[in-house]
């Protein structure tokens, strides 16, 4: 009975041993690693933008793409059309199906880094979100709304899909480090998105990795969000009082410190 | 170039603080020197800066409260405030603010509300603009005319015969209370209709329709404009939730300043001077918006 615990912890060993090295046998290398700086964005009172870096390491050799991507959400446009001469917003018009920010950067161009198939299945272009892209009501024409989705939202910047802005530099082995920096968008608002990175060799995708980029207003931007949103009457009286009180404090000091000029026009 | 941003909580997004304060000034300038709330300029501008247009309109509505009392304080300073007239226009344009609202509805019903208020819209400005622009020519091609004495002018005819009538004394007018109440009825109605305060449909019903002299019609006019636009930000923040604070503070700070300024360059001009510069603006505003209208957008999508 007394060497019970020591025959226990002799067999524990014994098996243990050859577990951790069969386990360690079948994991196979880390395809990419990757970092993020920051990985939160805090948008406080002067927020001027950020300065995003993703930076890693992947397999020598392959072309390393990251993406990034807002929720996908229905968003609500008016439709711009021709009646007689001149262009008036017609009718409304919901597009869904595709995120709401998408930021493409590739250390090869897409194209020739991965297959057309592989480009629709990750969502990595132009042509690839254009298919993606759901309009409601179904309607003629749908072909240059998806068009001009695309060109809208490029002109606010939330869409960046050309690819390129990855630097890849050999770390000696069978690795090579990658880093991308590129200036976050000031017209993505607060919200989680995802930051993808991935490989591609052979014109095939492999090693997705993903962590998560938050963006959060704090201090006193987001005392004030909360306030419009939740208490919108107080919010609505405090912003009358604090144009009134503008309006009257500036008439105020305008006077006091000009009163003499301002008599003598009188 | 690296300026101070600030964060627009509503908005979501980060501006130049600098170019908010400069916006405010320009137009803060134009309302203290026209007696316009600015709207019709503030709007595109702030849409331009990238702006979501409804947090633009509303909080855009807001700063013209910043604008509005301080130009109202100037202009009140002047003299040129009547406030009993002040009080009546308001009224009828509570109400025919209400009545442009049901009109809009019914358009939105019929499905083509967007082309009705365009057409009002380029309509209503440019004859506004126009007829603005003829009569100050016209008065100004005459020479300076010799300062009025400070009487009140009694309305002949029909008008002079519609009962209640009243002494507006800084107005120096005496008219029945129906008139200056279905004078603001009207430009609430274009003003709900167009989405603009109605400063610059106002002025010229002032002075053509209620011979007002323009200096009061312009200071009267920002005295009605600070309810109607305090009125409508607080409809904005408990229907929509879209005055941004952040946005406003800079715009109105900017636009109280222009606002003292413009209203004692104003003072400087005479009454067909002031027109022919405000007439100037609006017909500019109108052909930009005709040319827009004309002209194919870039993108067939529109928020």
């Amino acid at each position: 009975m007394r060497r019970r615990p020591s025959l226990l912890l002799f067999l524990a060993f014994w098996l243990a041993v050859p577990a951790a090295v069969v386990a360690h046998a079948a994991t196979p290398p880390e395809p990419v690693t990757v970092k993020l700086t920051p990985s939160v964005i805090r948008m406080g009172t002067f927020y001027g933008g950020a300065r995003v870096r993703v930076e890693g390491t992947a397999p020598a050799g392959s072309g390393v793409i990251v993406a990034v991507r807002g929720v996908g959400a229905t968003e609500a446009f008016k439709k711009v059309e021709r009646l007689g001469p001149i262009w008036v917003k017609t009718g409304n018009v919901s597009i869904s199906g595709v995120p709401s920010l998408l930021l493409v950067f590739s250390s090869k161009p897409l194209e020739s880094c991965l297959s057309r198939d592989e480009l629709d299945r990750l969502q990595l272009d132009a042509p690839a979100v254009k298919r993606a892209i759901q309009i409601r009501p179904p309607q003629q024409g749908a072909d240059r709304l998806a068009d001009d989705f695309l060109k809208l939202k490029m002109l606010q910047a939330t869409y960046r899909i050309e690819g390129g802005g990855i630097r890849t530099t050999p770390t000696g082995g069978s690795r090579q480090r990658y880093t991308s920096d590129f200036d976050w968008p000031k017209s993505a608002g607060p919200g989680t998105y995802m930051v993808s990175v991935s490989t591609c060799q052979g014109r095939a995708a492999g090693g997705d990795l993903q962590v998560p980029l938050k963006v959060v207003e704090v201090g006193f931007p987001a005392m004030l969000a909360d306030l419009a949103r939740e208490r919108g009457a107080t919010y609505g009286i405090l912003s009358i009082v604090v144009a009134v009180l503008a309006g009257f404090g500036i008439d105020f000091i305008v006077t006091r410190l000009f009163k003499k000029k301002m008599m003598a026009t009188h | 170039m690296n300026t101070i941003q600030i964060l627009l909580p509503v908005a979501g997004l980060s501006i130049s603080l600098p170019v908010l304060v400069g916006v405010g000034m320009v137009v803060g300038f134009l309302s203290g020197m026209f007696g316009v709330g600015g709207g019709f300029l503030m709007t595109p501008i702030l849409m331009m800066l990238g702006i979501p247009p409804t947090v633009a309109a509303a909080s855009d509505s807001c700063q013209i409260v910043a604008a509005a009392s301080s130009g109202t304080s100037a202009h009140l300073r002047l003299g040129h405030v009547d406030l009993k007239l002040g009080a009546f226009l308001l009224t009828g344009g509570v109400v025919g603010g209400w009545l442009g609202v049901r009109i809009i509805q019914i358009w939105r019903s019929m499905g083509s509300a967007d082309l009705y208020i365009t057409i009002t819209y380029v309509v209503f400005l440019s004859l506004i603009g126009g007829y603005m622009f003829w009569e100050s020519l016209r008065s100004l091609r005459r020479g300076a005319l010799e300062p009025k004495p400070h009487v009140t002018v009694k309305r002949e005819g029909l008008l002079g015969k519609l009962p209640f009538q009243m002494d507006f004394r800084r107005a120096g007018i005496r008219h029945s209370v129906a008139i200056p109440f279905l004078v603001g009825g009207l430009v609430g109605v274009l003003a709900a209709i167009m989405g603009v305060g109605g400063g610059f449909v106002m002025i010229p019903m002032m002075v053509y329709l209620l011979a007002i002299p323009t200096h009061v019609a312009v200071g009267t006019s920002l005295f009605q404009i600070l309810f109607t636009s305090a009125g409508v930000t607080y409809m904005q923040a408990i229907t929509n939730h879209t005055v941004d604070l952040m946005l406003v503070v800079p715009l109105a700070v900017g636009s109280a300043l222009g606002a003292q300024l413009g209203a004692q360059v104003g003072k400087r001009l005479r009454g067909d001077q002031l027109l022919i510069l405000l007439a100037s603006i609006v017909l500019a505003v109108t052909l930009k918006l005709a040319i827009g209208l004309v002209t194919a957008p870039a993108v067939s999508l529109s928020n």
